[in-house]
């Protein structure tokens, strides 16, 4: 029933080799990022700075990280972020669902925007709808 | 050195992490694309959208920024505005529940292939741009209610 043509399968391998590539130069740069922030000393203060807000959502301070490059950058970089730290799975799936609410806000609030909804609409109802399932997740899952 | 080196290799091995998955996924879509499989969803979901005042025109940005991201909604909402195919309202309704689902099969399967249960990504996420857009809808009526009041009262 289903038609499988040549050509579905070379640009569906296309559009795949593009994500990939795509992925590559955002995950790669942020785990050298992170792993930098790790050596340095760094990651510890930002750690330090973020841990008591971060325990509203059941997280640790090292999660901060991961939100920011979400938010900021995007999905795949917050995934880099995930890989060069070492969270527990709950923490993760914390992070997860506050994300996939809201990320790379930098470039999807313009998108959004150009589709018709205010910029600072679409900020809150996507920042409302992350902190609000953190905070919910935060006490559910701990 | 080591550190970047390091953090270079765990860069690679998340890339492959969701690359493994990423490109049968795009053929799969791209499949289901070529088969119109995606009227047919839209199609299917005709009624819950109808619910949130989305006609079948208005779904159709929905349904594809679901399914293939904000960008691509977003040029099919562009078009539908251009073309007179959806009112201001419905546009109201379209953004929110974009802005809050959409790339789903995309993002969800970044975050599972890092170990997130599928439904905590999915489910969420959809109920609750339903939700909000349910909001807007009611809102939009609520207020264009007065408004049509006031142009029988002229007539």
């Amino acid at each position: 029933m289903l038609e499988v043509s040549r050509e579905m399968l070379a640009k569906g391998t296309r559009a795949g080799l593009k994500t990939t590539w795509e992925l590559a130069k955002v995950v790669v740069p942020t785990a050298m990022l992170v792993a930098v922030f790790k050596a340095s000393g760094l990651l510890g203060s930002i750690t330090d700075f973020f841990a008591p807000y971060m325990g509203l959502f059941g997280l640790s301070g090292e999660a901060a990280v991961v939100l920011f490059s979400g938010y900021l950058v995007n999905l795949y970089a917050a995934a880099g972020s995930i890989m060069a730290l070492s969270l527990a799975p709950k923490e993760i799936a914390i992070l997860a669902v506050m994300l996939t609410f809201a990320h790379s806000l930098l470039v999807e609030l313009p998108i959004s925007r150009k589709a018709g909804s205010p910029l600072g609409y679409v900020l809150i109802v996507r920042m409302g709808c992350s902190l609000g399932a953190g905070l919910l997740l935060g006490v559910i899952l701990s | 050195m080591t550190v970047l080196w390091e953090g270079f290799l765990q860069g690679l091995q998340g890339v492959w992490t969701v690359a493994r998955v990423v490109i049968p996924l795009m053929i799969i879509l791209e499949i289901a694309q070529g088969n119109g499989l995606l009227q047919k969803l839209n199609r299917l979901l005709a009624r819950p959208f109808r619910a949130i005042g989305l006609g079948e025109e208005g779904a159709f940005p929905v349904v594809v920024a679901m399914v293939f991201g904000l960008t691509f909604g977003s040029g099919v909402i562009l078009n539908h505005v251009r073309e007179g195919k959806v009112s201001p309202e419905e546009t109201k309704v379209i953004g929110t529940f974009m802005a809050l689902a959409h790339a789903l099969i995309e993002d969800t399967i970044i975050f599972m292939s890092l170990g997130a249960p599928l439904l905590l990504l999915i489910l969420p996420r959809v109920m609750v741009a339903y939700l909000m857009a349910y909001l807007v809808n009611r809102r939009n009526q609520h207020l264009s209610l007065p408004e049509g009041h006031h142009i029988q009262g002229i007539n």
